[in-house]
C-alpha cells in the first residue's frame, strides 16, 4: 500500500511516546513595572534579562536574584519587542510609537533609531549571522534594516494584516513571519520575496518558536498549535490538545519543553516531540490586581533553558523552574495516543 | 521587344541598384538560379501543381509548398499557414494550461496554483500536506559540516545582496557619491546582417563611436516617478484548513452588538426611543447580587430584638417581684410599727418584766402583740377585780386618750401629707393657704362673719383731703385724689433717671455737654457744592427747587406766549399724540429749546 508521503506515519500506535519532563513551578514573582509587561529578551551571557512594558520603559533585571538593575526610558508608547544582539553590546527595542531603537548597553543610551515604519511595530528579530534587524508591525510588512547604517534594506510585503511574529534563521528561509491574516510566510531575504505561504491556521498566528536544535518550528494560534519542518515548511502535526484561548507567546528549550501562554493566564507545557501536553498552569494575579488581569504577554527561556520567565498583564514578571523533586512516579505521564489523528 | 532595348540608349546606372533577386531564396526556388541546382533534386516546376479553383475537394494544404504562389484557400476549412505566417508558437503565453499527469498516473490538478509566480515558490496543495506526520529521526539528522558550509555560503550571498541594496539607498541620498563615468568614447565594430552592395556602400562592417552624452549631474530627474498601483501580489495559495464553521444561532446572538447610541452626543439629532437609548447600558446583563451580609444583618437585628424583649420582660418581672417583696416587707414593717405605736399609745401595760426591755423591734412587736392578746385576755379578769368607780374613771381616761390619739393621728396624717407633696393638700390646708382675693373670687370670703367687726378698706384712711373738701366741678376728674405712683413707696420699682445722674461718668455739667452736642459744627461742610445755593436755614420740605429767574433780553417768552395765543385751542386736539416729531420733550408748553431744526407742525386738514 503506497503512502503519499515518505515521512507519513498514519497509524496512531506509531505515535511517539512523550518524553517525561519535570513539572514547572513558579518560584519568583518580580513586580516593578507600572504597566503590562509586553516583551522580554535575554542577555547572551545569561546574566540579566530585560523586559519592555506598557509603561514605556525597559527594565533590566538580574537573572539570579531578580533585582532591578537599570531602567531605560525613551519610548513614547508601549515597548512591544526586544532583542539583544549576540555579537555586539546592543539592545534593540520596538514600540507602538513606530520607533525602533538601538541602545548601546555600555553607555545605556539610544545610539540609533530606525525610521520607516508607518504604524506600531509589534515584533522584532535579529538575524543570527548577518547584522540585520527584522521588524514587523501593523503596516503588514516586515522591514529589514541594516544595523550599522540604519538603512532600510527592504520591506517584505505580502501579508494582508499585521505582522505579529517574526524570527530569522541562518539559512533559507532566512525570515519567517506570522501574521493576523492567519498565514505564515517564508521569505527569501536576498530577493525580498515570499518563498512559501502556509495557510493551515484559521486564526492569527501570534507566536512562533524555532527549535534550537531540530530543524523545525512551531506556530501558535487560537485554534491550535502546529509544528512544521524546515526548510520546506512541511506540516508535521498539531499538538494533541487545544488550549482554546488566544495564545500570545510560545517558547521551546533544548530539552524539548514547549511552553505556550494565553490571554486568559493559562500556561501549558508540551512535549515537543509527541505534542503531548503534560502540565497546565494558571497564573495567579498579584494581590491588588483584578482576576481579569491574568494574561501572559510574553515568555522566554533563558539561554540555558532551565528557567522560564513570563511577562504578564498584572505588571509582574514570574519566573518558573522545574520541580526537581518530581519523578516519573510522582508525576506520571498519562498519555493516550490519538485514536484518530485529527486534522483541523 | 528586344529591338526596343537596342533602340533605347543604355541606362546610365547599372542594374544592380535593383534588388538582386538572384540571392532571394524564393526566386531561387521558383525559377532555379542555375540549371545545376535545378537538376540537383528539384523538378523544373513545383512538385505538385496547386489544384485550380473548383477542383480542390479533398485537398488539404499542410506544408508551405502546398500553397504554391498564393495564400490560404478560403474554401478549405482548415487552419492554414501559408509561408508559415500566422502560426502562434506560444508567444505571449497561452491561458490554457496543459493537463499533466504525474508519475503515478494521477492528474496534477494543482498545476493551476503552481503556475506563474507560484512556480518559483513552494506551494502546498495536496491533502497529504494536511495530514499529520511524524518526522522520523533519520530525516532530521543534521550534518554539521555541511550545515556550517551552507550557513556560510548563505551568509555571504545575502550580505553581498544586501550590501548592494544598501549602497544604492545610501548613494541615492548622497549625490557626491555619484560614480564618475569615463568620458572616453568607445568604438564598436558592427557587422550588419543585410550585406549587399546597396547597403553601407558595399562595406561589410561598420565602426561606431559611442560616447556618453554630457549630462549635468545636478540636473533634476527628467522623468516623473509615477505612482503605479501595486501589481497584485503573488497568486493566491490554496487554503489548507477547513472552512470556518457556520455560526450557530446562539453564537450569533451572543455576539450581537447593538448600534452605538451615545448618551452624550446626537449630532444628527435623531429621535431614538428610550428603550434603544438604554439598550447598550448593560442593564439586562448585570445580575444584581445582594450581599449575604444584608440577610445576616436583618437576622441579627431580629435576634437581638427578641433577646432584648426577653431581657426586658425578665427584668421587669424580676423587678416587679422585687417591688412586691419590698412592698410586702414595707407593709410588714409598717404594720409592725403601727402595732407598736398602737400599743404605746393605748398605754399598754408595759411588757411583763419577764421580757427583756431593749429587745429587737420584732420581738417588741411580738411582745406587744402578745401583750395585747394578754391584755385582752386579762381584761375581763381585771374587770371583776375593779370597782365601778375605777371602771368609769378608766373609761373616761380611755375616751380622752382616744380623742387625743385621733387628733394626733389626724395631725400626723396632715403633716405626712404636707411633707409628701403639694398635691396632697387637704381641704383645710388649701383654704388656709388661699389669698383673700381668691376667696372673694370664689365666693368663700367671710366678710366679718367671724369677728363681728366692721372691716374698713384701709385705703380710705389717711387720705390727704378731708371731708370738707367738698365736691369738685362736674368735669373734674377726681376719681383719684393722688397719683397712682406717688402713693407707692419711695423705693418705687419705676426707674426715674436723674438729670445729672451720669455727670461723673461723662464729665460734669450735663447742660454744657448737651449744648456742645447740639451746636456742633462737625457735620457742616467747609465747602458747599458748586451751584448749590447756600442755605442759611434748614430745609422746609424734602426736595427744594430753585426758581430760576433769568433776564429775558429779547422777550422771547413774551413772543412765544403771544404766538401760542394765536392758535386756537381746538387745534390741539389732534396734535397731542405721541407720534409728534419732536427733538425735545413732547410737552405742549415746552417749545423753546428742543431740536434746533424748525419743527414741522402738522395741522389737521379740513375743518
Amino acid at each position: 500500500r503506497f503512502s503519499t508521503s515518505a515521512l507519513m506515519e498514519r497509524l496512531p500506535s506509531r505515535w511517539p511516546k512523550p518524553v517525561w519532563h519535570a513539572p514547572w513551578k513558579n518560584y519568583r514573582v518580580i513586580s516593578g513595572h507600572l504597566g503590562w509587561v509586553r516583551s522580554i529578551a535575554f542577555d547572551p551571557g545569561n546574566e540579566w534579562f530585560c523586559t519592555g512594558s506598557a509603561d514605556r520603559t525597559i527594565k533590566i533585571w538580574d537573572l539570579a536574584s531578580g533585582t532591578l538593575k537599570l531602567t531605560l526610558t525613551g519610548h513614547i508608547e508601549q515597548v512591544r519587542g526586544l532583542a539583544v544582539s549576540q555579537r555586539h553590546t546592543y539592545l534593540f527595542s520596538a514600540g507602538d510609537d513606530k520607533q525602533v531603537k538601538c541602545w548601546d548597553l555600555e553607555q545605556n543610551k539610544v545610539i540609533r533609531s530606525y525610521h520607516g515604519h508607518l504604524s506600531g511595530v509589534y515584533c522584532l528579530a535579529l538575524h543570527p549571522t548577518i547584522d540585520v534587524l527584522l521588524t514587523g508591525g501593523r503596516d503588514s510588512v516586515c522591514r529589514v534594516w541594516d544595523i550599522r547604517t540604519k538603512a532600510h534594506v527592504s520591506a517584505l510585503t505580502g501579508h494582508d494584516n499585521t505582522v505579529c511574529s517574526v524570527f530569522a534563521r541562518p539559512t533559507d528561509p532566512q525570515v519567517v513571519t506570522g501574521s493576523h491574516d492567519t498565514t505564515i510566510k517564508f521569505w527569501d531575504l536576498v530577493a525580498g520575496k515570499t518563498m512559501c505561504t502556509l495557510t493551515h491556521h484559521k486564526k492569527s498566528v501570534r507566536a512562533m518558536a524555532l527549535h534550537p536544535k531540530e530543524k523545525s518550528f512551531a506556530s501558535a494560534s487560537a485554534d491550535n498549535i502546529k509544528k512544521w519542518s524546515l526548510p520546506k515548511g512541511e506540516f508535521l502535526h498539531n499538538m494533541l490538545s487545544q488550549q482554546k484561548t488566544i495564545l500570545n507567546a510560545m517558547a521551546v528549550n533544548e530539552d524539548g519543553v514547549l511552553a505556550t501562554a494565553g490571554d486568559n493566564g493559562s500556561m501549558w507545557f508540551w512535549d515537543w516531540k509527541s505534542g503531548h501536553n503534560f502540565q497546565q498552569e494558571q497564573t495567579i494575579v498579584q494581590p491588588g490586581s483584578l482576576e481579569s488581569e491574568a494574561c501572559i504577554y510574553a515568555l522566554s527561556y533563558d539561554n540555558s533553558g532551565s528557567r522560564l520567565v513570563t511577562c504578564e498583564a498584572d505588571k509582574t514578571i514570574k519566573m518558573w523552574k522545574e520541580d526537581l523533586t518530581a519523578t516519573p512516579e510522582t508525576h506520571p505521564v498519562n498519555f493516550k495516543p490519538p485514536k484518530d489523528i485529527r486534522r483541523y | 521587344m528586344g529591338t526596343l532595348r537596342e533602340i533605347l540608349p543604355s541606362p546610365k546606372t547599372s542594374s544592380s541598384t535593383f534588388y538582386d533577386h538572384s540571392s532571394d531564396p524564393w526566386f531561387k526556388e521558383r525559377y532555379g538560379g542555375e540549371p545545376a541546382e535545378a537538376a540537383a533534386g528539384k523538378l523544373a516546376g513545383p512538385a505538385k501543381p496547386v489544384p485550380p479553383y473548383g477542383k480542390r475537394t479533398g485537398f488539404v494544404p499542410r506544408r508551405p509548398e502546398d500553397f504554391g504562389d498564393g495564400g490560404a484557400f478560403p474554401e478549405i476549412l482548415l487552419a492554414q499557414y501559408p509561408l508559415g505566417m500566422g502560426r502562434r508558437d506560444d508567444k505571449g503565453g497561452s491561458k490554457i494550461l496543459a493537463l499533466t499527469v504525474d508519475a503515478q498516473g494521477s492528474v496534477a490538478f494543482d498545476a493551476v496554483v503552481k503556475q506563474g509566480e507560484n512556480a518559483k515558490k513552494i506551494v502546498y496543495s495536496k491533502h497529504s500536506d494536511i495530514v499529520p506526520k511524524i518526522a522520523t529521526a533519520d530525516s532530521e539528522a543534521v550534518e554539521d559540516e555541511e550545515y556550517d558550509k551552507e550557513v556560510e555560503e548563505t551568509k555571504e550571498r545575502t550580505v553581498a545582496a544586501l550590501q548592494k541594496i544598501v549602497n544604492v539607498r545610501l548613494s541615492a541620498a548622497q549625490p557626491k557619491n555619484v560614480p564618475t563615468h569615463d568620458s572616453e568614447s568607445k568604438f564598436i565594430k558592427y557587422k550588419p546582417s543585410q550585406q549587399s552592395a546597396a547597403f553601407n556602400s558595399g562595406a561589410k562592417e561598420r565602426i561606431i563611436r559611442m560616447s556618453e552624452m554630457a549630462s549635468d549631474p545636478l540636473d533634476p530627474p527628467k522623468f516623473k516617478h509615477k505612482r503605479v498601483p501595486r501589481a497584485s501580489g503573488s497568486p493566491p495559495v490554496p487554503v489548507m484548513h477547513s472552512p470556518p464553521r457556520p455560526v450557530t444561532v446562539k453564537d450569533q446572538q451572543d455576539w450581537k452588538i447593538p448600534p452605538c447610541i451615545s448618551n452624550w452626543k446626537n449630532p444628527k439629532g435623531y429621535t431614538i426611543p428610550l428603550d434603544k437609548r438604554l439598550a447598550a447600558d448593560g442593564r439586562g446583563l448585570q445580575e444584581v447580587q445582594i450581599n449575604d451580609n444584608f440577610a445576616k444583618l436583618s437576622e441579627a437585628l431580629y435576634v437581638a430584638e427578641q433577646k432584648a424583649r426577653e431581657a426586658v420582660q425578665m427584668r421587669s418581672k424580676v423587678q416587679r417581684e422585687l417591688m412586691l417583696k419590698e412592698k410586702e416587707r414595707k407593709e410588714q414593717e409598717l404594720r409592725a410599727l403601727a402595732q407598736k405605736a398602737r400599743m404605746e399609745r393605748s398605754g399598754a401595760p408595759p411588757p411583763s418584766t419577764g421580757m427583756p426591755v431593749g429587745g429587737g423591734r420584732e420581738r417588741e412587736r411580738e411582745r406587744v402583740d402578745d401583750g395585747d392578746a394578754d391584755m385582752d385576755l386579762e381584761q375581763p379578769r381585771e374587770q371583776r377585780r375593779e370597782t365601778r368607780e375605777e371602771r368609769e374613771a378608766r373609761i373616761e381616761r380611755d375616751r380622752i386618750r382616744e380623742e387625743r390619739r385621733r387628733e394626733r393621728e389626724r395631725e400626723r396624717r396632715l403633716e405626712a401629707k404636707e411633707a409628701a407633696g403639694t398635691h396632697k393638700k387637704s381641704k383645710l390646708t388649701r383654704d388656709r393657704d388661699r389669698d383673700v382675693g381668691e376667696k372673694v373670687a370664689l365666693g368663700m370670703a367671710h366678710t366679718g362673719a367671724k369677728t363681728g367687726e366692721v372691716m374698713y378698706d384701709q385705703r380710705l384712711f389717711n387720705q390727704d383731703k378731708g371731708m370738707d373738701s367738698g365736691f369738685g366741678a362736674d368735669d373734674q376728674y377726681n376719681l383719684y385724689s393722688k397719683g397712682l405712683f406717688t402713693a407707692q413707696s419711695s423705693m418705687s420699682s419705676l426707674y426715674r433717671p436723674k438729670k445729672d445722674g451720669d455727670s461723673e461718668v461723662y464729665g460734669g455739667d450735663a447742660d454744657e455737654q448737651l449744648d456742645k452736642v447740639m451746636k456742633t459744627e462737625r457735620f457742616k461742610p467747609d465747602k458747599a457744592f458748586t451751584g448749590a445755593p447756600e442755605r442759611a436755614g434748614k430745609r422746609d420740605r424734602p426736595v427744594e427747587f430753585d426758581k430760576q429767574e433769568e433776564a429775558d433780553p429779547f422777550g422771547l417768552d413774551q413772543f412765544l406766549t403771544e404766538v401760542k395765543k394765536g392758535k386756537k385751542a381746538v387745534d390741539k386736539i389732534g396734535g397731542g399724540g405721541t407720534m409728534k416729531a419732536s427733538g425735545g420733550s413732547s410737552r405742549d408748553d415746552y417749545e423753546g429749546g428742543g431740536s434746533g431744526r424748525s419743527r414741522i407742525n402738522f395741522e389737521r386738514g379740513g375743518r
